[in-house]
């Protein structure tokens, strides 16, 4: 009785491994903020990425073989990531594609180039992040070295003289803080009145803005999150206080609109690559189409679809190379990868890992709460 | 001095939120001593229990915003209340006679529970109460631009403060409550019902939690499943600087943390903020480690 019921068992396992007679899906892994201050980012990033999957998985595949998309939450929160990170390089993934979040992603970049896992992040803006010589590190959005070229560029272009720059002490929004100020005292011309920091996850924010007012500045560059902007918004409009504020790209979230509510919001103004409207590649259409046509919405966020970006490049290199020994793919990306058409534009990384091209563009609330996208200037 | 005073009112009006959850703390840890770490997340039970209400059939139409808003109040304070109650039948009265350490690990179990059960059902996206409910009129007072809500807020914490001191002093429960704080055999002896007295105690405290989340989801707008856990931890720290097991001490303690808070971020640097209000908690509790109001502990003979 014994025997027969091993027998069986190895028989019911052999069946539902179901790899016995089929070839073995790639695993793909996307680390992302289910949840957190950042869930609709990690949210739509997980849509986009399996829309994606399942569109490759219906035209045949990658060599042959499905795409499977393994999802772990990384919380917005560096030690969860680690943890989602670590549980991740056990599943046998080729690639992962993620984070938002510079400090996030930072806490994972040693787990996965330890574990000879390509990774690219999408919304990782933070320079260091790619100055550290991780040989598996890319990344399909741009760097805020450009973007703090771009804040310092449209402050001195609306002729603001006093400016104060206020930050949230993350990877991210400290550097893009420094680069701008930087920019800033390179070009001349402008006092910066103000630097410091907000705590995130705060809700109030009115000793902060009652000691910017009392400094009087032009123009307020906050570089920090969207829950965080929206708030601020908000509460500067029941102060009263009618000044402008420039947010750097991570405040491009429509959430911003919802928190800080259409009056508070309208005038703001933020550095940004192209939301997803705006996106105007021929790929990009055909795949908003699709998105539109399942999920009945467009994508909220530029920073999701550049997890979409980073998938079509990870199929790319695998197809390249025939192979998905990370080595070859990590070559493949770094060199052999010019100008594949994206959903963004055209993707090829640099030496370093870094996306090259430059994206950045000023956006403008408007009264209906929508993001204008402002001419070059 | 116009900047110190603005500041000071915005520190107050923090406060009065910090005070009025601290206040649960410090009640339930007078008749248990158990800091119930799960009551930051009733304060956001509170928050999200008001946004449904809001948002599934608003009577602001038929009734006009303060009524209602009033209205709703009360309800969400008897909601959570209930939620404090089951919350300690499920999770602490097991416990009773076992270790402290098993209530506090169960204590920070149920946080766990109450937080993600919170975001199973809202979603873990940020929601945002109905803007424009209260009109946003600023007043000018001496000089300074005070939105009349806060003034609001902290006045509607003090209170309801004042009505849970008079409660605690002159009324027979209170009474019962201050002994069941001091000594629950002896209280037993007296004949007061401990267990009847302790589950009043998680009906009060998590009420005020839940009024607290109310106002803080009405004014501020965003909530969030882990917005709890800063606010439980700022007003524990608050309950323990003025006296942890102290009614008015928690009250003092709430305030004069927004007023720390605030001073420190305008005047010294607001990234240290948090710092500074921590480290004037460390000061206080070496110089006086039972808190401002300090717990008077009896010495056994």
């Amino acid at each position: 009785m014994k025997r027969l019921m091993l027998f069986v068992a190895a028989i019911l396992m052999a069946f539902s491994s179901g790899t016995v007679f089929a070839k073995a899906p790639i695993k793909i892994g996307l680390m992302c903020p289910e949840t957190g201050s950042w869930a609709s980012e990690g949210q739509d990033m997980e849509k986009i990425v399996k829309l994606l999957a399942q569109d490759i998985n219906k035209k045949g595949g990658v060599l042959g073989r499905r795409i499977e998309i393994i999802v772990e939450d990384d919380g917005g929160d560096p030690r969860t990531a680690a943890l989602a990170a670590n549980k991740l390089i056990t599943r046998g993934i080729v690639a992962v594609i993620g984070t938002y979040g510079s400090s996030v992603t930072e806490a994972t970049q040693n787990i996965y180039n330890e574990a000879k896992v390509i990774q690219i992040a999408n919304g990782s803006t933070a320079i260091r992040l790619t100055e550290k010589g991780y040989k598996y590190f890319f990344r399909t959005c741009p760097r805020d070295d450009e973007q703090g070229k771009v804040a310092a560029k449209t402050i001195k272009h609306f002729g603001f003289k006093r400016v104060a720059i206020l930050h949230d002490n993350t990877t991210y929004a400290k550097g893009l803080a420094e680069e701008t100020r930087h920019d800033l005292e390179k070009a001349g011309g402008v006092k910066i009145v103000f630097f410091d920091a907000l705590t995130p996850g705060e809700r109030d924010y009115t000793t902060i803005l009652t000691k910017l007012k009392s400094e009087n500045p032009d123009v307020v560059f906050f570089t920090g999150y969207y829950p965080e902007a929206g708030l601020l918004l908000r509460q500067k409009k029941e102060m009263g206080w009618n000044v402008q504020f420039i947010g750097g790209d991570a405040t491009n979230n429509p959430d911003l609109i919802k928190i800080a509510g259409v009056d508070a919001a309208k005038g703001f103004m933020f550095l940004s690559p192209p939301v997803p409207q705006d996106l105007d590649t021929p790929q990009a259409k055909a795949f908003l189409k699709a998105y539109v046509a399942k999920y009945h919405s467009y994508p909220s966020s530029v920073w999701a679809v550049l997890s979409g970006d980073a998938l079509l490049a990870i199929v790319k290199a695998i197809r390249g190379t025939h192979s998905t020994d990370p080595d070859k793919l990590a070559y493949y990306l770094h060199y052999k990868l010019k100008d594949m058409p994206g959903l963004t534009g055209k993707i090829s990384f640099d030496a370093k890992g870094d996306r090259v091209g430059d994206l950045y563009r000023v956006y403008k609330v408007d009264a209906k709460g929508h993001f204008v996208l402002l001419p070059r200037f | 001095m116009e900047l110190f005073f603005q500041q000071l009112t915005n520190g107050l009006a923090i406060g009065g939120i910090y005070a009025l959850i601290a206040l649960g703390y410090t009640m339930v840890y007078g008749v248990l001593k158990l800091i119930n770490f799960a009551h930051g997340d009733l304060f956001t039970l509170g928050a999200y229990i008001g946004f449904t209400l809001l948002t599934s059939f608003s009577l602001v139409g038929k009734m006009g915003p303060l009524p209602t808003l009033a209205l709703y109040g009360l309800l969400i304070m008897g909601l959570v209340g209930v939620a404090g109650i089951v919350l300690e039948r499920v999770a602490y009265r097991p416990l009773r006679s076992a270790d402290r350490l098993a209530a506090v690990v169960s204590a920070l179990g149920a946080s766990i529970v109450i937080s993600n059960s919170i975001m199973l059902i809202y979603g873990a996206r940020f929601q945002v109460y109905p803007h424009h409910l209260l009109p946003d009129i600023t007043l000018n007072m001496f000089g300074m631009k005070v939105p009349f809500l806060r003034m609001l807020m902290l006045v509607l914490s003090i209170v309801l403060m004042a009505i849970l001191y008079l409660f605690v002093q002159k009324t027979r429960i209170g009474t019962a409550i201050r002994a069941v704080a001091i000594d629950h055999g002896a209280a037993r002896l007296m004949g007061i019902d401990v267990n009847r007295i302790i589950s009043i105690v998680f009906f009060i405290g998590p009420a005020l939690g839940g009024a607290a989340g109310f106002m803080v989801g009405l004014y501020y707008g965003q909530l969030n499943f882990m917005m709890g856990w800063l606010y439980g931890l700022k007003a524990f720290i608050a309950a323990v600087i003025g006296g942890i097991g102290n009614i008015p001490g928690a009250m003092l303690g709430g305030l004069l943390l927004g007023v720390i808070e605030a001073l420190g971020a305008a005047y010294i640097s607001i990234a240290w903020k948090d710092a500074i209000a921590f480290f004037v908690l460390i000061i206080i509790l070496i110089v006086r480690p039972t808190g401002i109001l300090g717990e008077r502990v009896a010495d056994k003979i």
